[in-house]
């Protein structure tokens, strides 16, 4: 049960998923406060991504109970009506792994779209919004440059300033530097770092163990669709309790 | 002289219908062919197969067939006369004439959209979900301009086609270019007349291919 003293802004609660036969969440359960940072590690094929998937309603899960800034997303497996589900994707950000910068826009246009039409935000309101965030990712000059024409890093941290846009309360990123070298893979943590100081809140999935070391409050290993283990990220990294966790750190 | 200089005009004459078919056909044809395609993309089984079945027939006979068909159907099949039919300067030949041509291209037009569609993606269907645009926002500012850069030129392919099938309208005695030709040659015993109407079919499939690069030249500013 949640403590009334804690402000929790994600919870999941024994939510299960299958893709057909295969039963990729079996039963997982974690919480968020606000300001914490947690990241979620664990071998390929674990669940990571699809629980990820399943807090940002790109999946739907078949049972548990998913609650994202005090708003019931789902409960029992069934899920909230399209307008508050619409009202709660604006409490999250996503960030890809590839990105999905839309190509066609220039960057600046990534980031305002939808303050303007989904957010209903006046132009200037928007303007000032892109600009603030794009000095904060050191791309202040490639406002008016396409995606095409950025390094990946340079894309993934546009994508970034993309899901601060609308000030959600917590953010998710799925493996936000698998794709990236390691030279670029440096920008984007450092970003991530920066926002880790200002108490955002953040869901992590990562294969970058230091980073989740230093970075990340908390960290949750995930493997076969179950939580195997969980707890403060240094603790975890340099003295994990279960077999399965050590194997796996074994192998960094 | 003077043959040459008769021929021109007709020729001329002719080109409004050419024109017209080729204008009203594209104008018809591209909406209805995102509408097929929608429909032949369908989850729901069976409208997907009516949507696959409305393709594979009008793409797999011929379209002379099918101009024939949509203008003596009605009255061969249901004995309806629509001979007399006029709808401002149109009779019912030219109407028949555009409604075969754009079913017909509508069907070829919704596979080389559903091509574009299919090729998008899935990550550009997330990134606009979760930032909260709509069905309709996602479908009309995120997907569409870049599918319409993806078929430009599979659809430029398809106008200037369209531009020489224009000439099928003869078999319905619409008055268009190649129908006056054709009397042209007949009247004059030459080819002249035929290769002035090659001339103007090619000089039109011109300008047409310069608007069309320049158009994809517009999309370029983005890989």
């Amino acid at each position: 049960m949640p403590d009334a003293n804690k402000d929790i802004v994600l919870e999941i609660n024994d939510i299960h998923k299958s893709f057909g036969d295969l039963e990729v969440l079996k039963g997982i359960t974690m919480q968020v406060e606000r300001g914490e940072v947690v990241a979620v590690i664990g071998p390929s094929g674990g669940g990571k991504s699809t629980l990820l998937r399943c807090a940002t309603t790109l999946e739907k899960v078949d049972s548990g109970r998913i609650v994202i800034g005090g708003d019931v997303l789902c409960e029992k497996g069934s899920y909230c009506d399209r307008k508050l589900e619409k009202e709660i994707r604006s409490k999250f950000g996503l960030v890809f792994q590839n990105f999905n910068l839309f190509p066609h826009f220039s960057v600046k246009r990534n980031i305002t779209e939808a303050l303007i039409h989904v957010h209903k935000k006046s132009k200037e309101e928007a303007d000032e919004i892109c600009s603030r965030l794009l000095a904060k990712m050191d791309l202040k000059e490639k406002a008016d440059e396409y995606p095409c024409n950025l390094s990946g890093g340079q894309q993934q941290r546009v994508s970034i300033a993309r899901a601060l846009a609308t000030n959600p309360e917590i953010i998710f990123f799925d493996e936000p530097t698998s794709a990236l070298d390691p030279e670029l893979t440096k920008g984007v943590l450092t970003v991530i770092k920066e926002l880790a100081k200002e108490k955002m809140t953040m869901v992590i999935v990562t294969h970058e163990m230091s980073f989740a070391r230093d970075v990340a409050d908390r960290i949750v290993f995930m493997d076969g669709g179950v939580i195997v283990e969980e707890g403060p990220a240094y603790e975890l990294v340099t003295n994990p309790k279960q077999e399965r966790t050590k194997s796996f750190l074994a192998g960094y | 002289m003077q043959a040459l200089q008769s021929t021109l005009i007709q020729l001329a004459q002719g080109f409004k219908f050419t024109f017209g078919i080729f204008f009203f056909t594209l104008i018809f044809s591209i909406p209805l062919g995102l509408l097929v395609s929608r429909g032949r993309m369908s989850k729901i089984k069976i409208v997907s197969l009516i949507f696959q079945l409305y393709i594979s027939v009008l793409r797999g006979t011929p379209l002379m067939l099918q101009l024939l068909l949509v203008y003596f159907g009605p009255y061969y099949i249901f004995g309806v006369n629509l001979g007399s039919i006029q709808v401002g300067p149109f009779n019912y030949r030219f109407i028949a004439t555009i409604i075969a041509f754009s079913l017909n291209y509508a069907a070829y037009f919704a596979e080389i959209f559903r091509g574009g569609i299919q090729s998008m993606s899935k990550g550009q269907y997330e990134a606009a979900t979760v930032l909260g645009f709509s069905k309709m926002q996602t479908y009309f500012k995120i997907i569409l301009p870049q599918v319409v850069k993806r078929v430009l030129p599979s659809v430029s392919n398809e106008i200037i086609t369209l531009v020489k099938d224009t000439s099928l309208a003869q078999v319905l005695s619409v008055t268009e270019m190649f129908t006056k030709a054709s009397a042209a040659a007949s009247a004059q015993v030459s080819v002249v007349p035929f290769i002035v109407a090659g001339a103007f079919y090619y000089a039109m499939n011109l300008i047409i291919e310069t608007i069309l690069n320049r158009v994809e030249k517009s999309m370029s500013y983005y890989s």
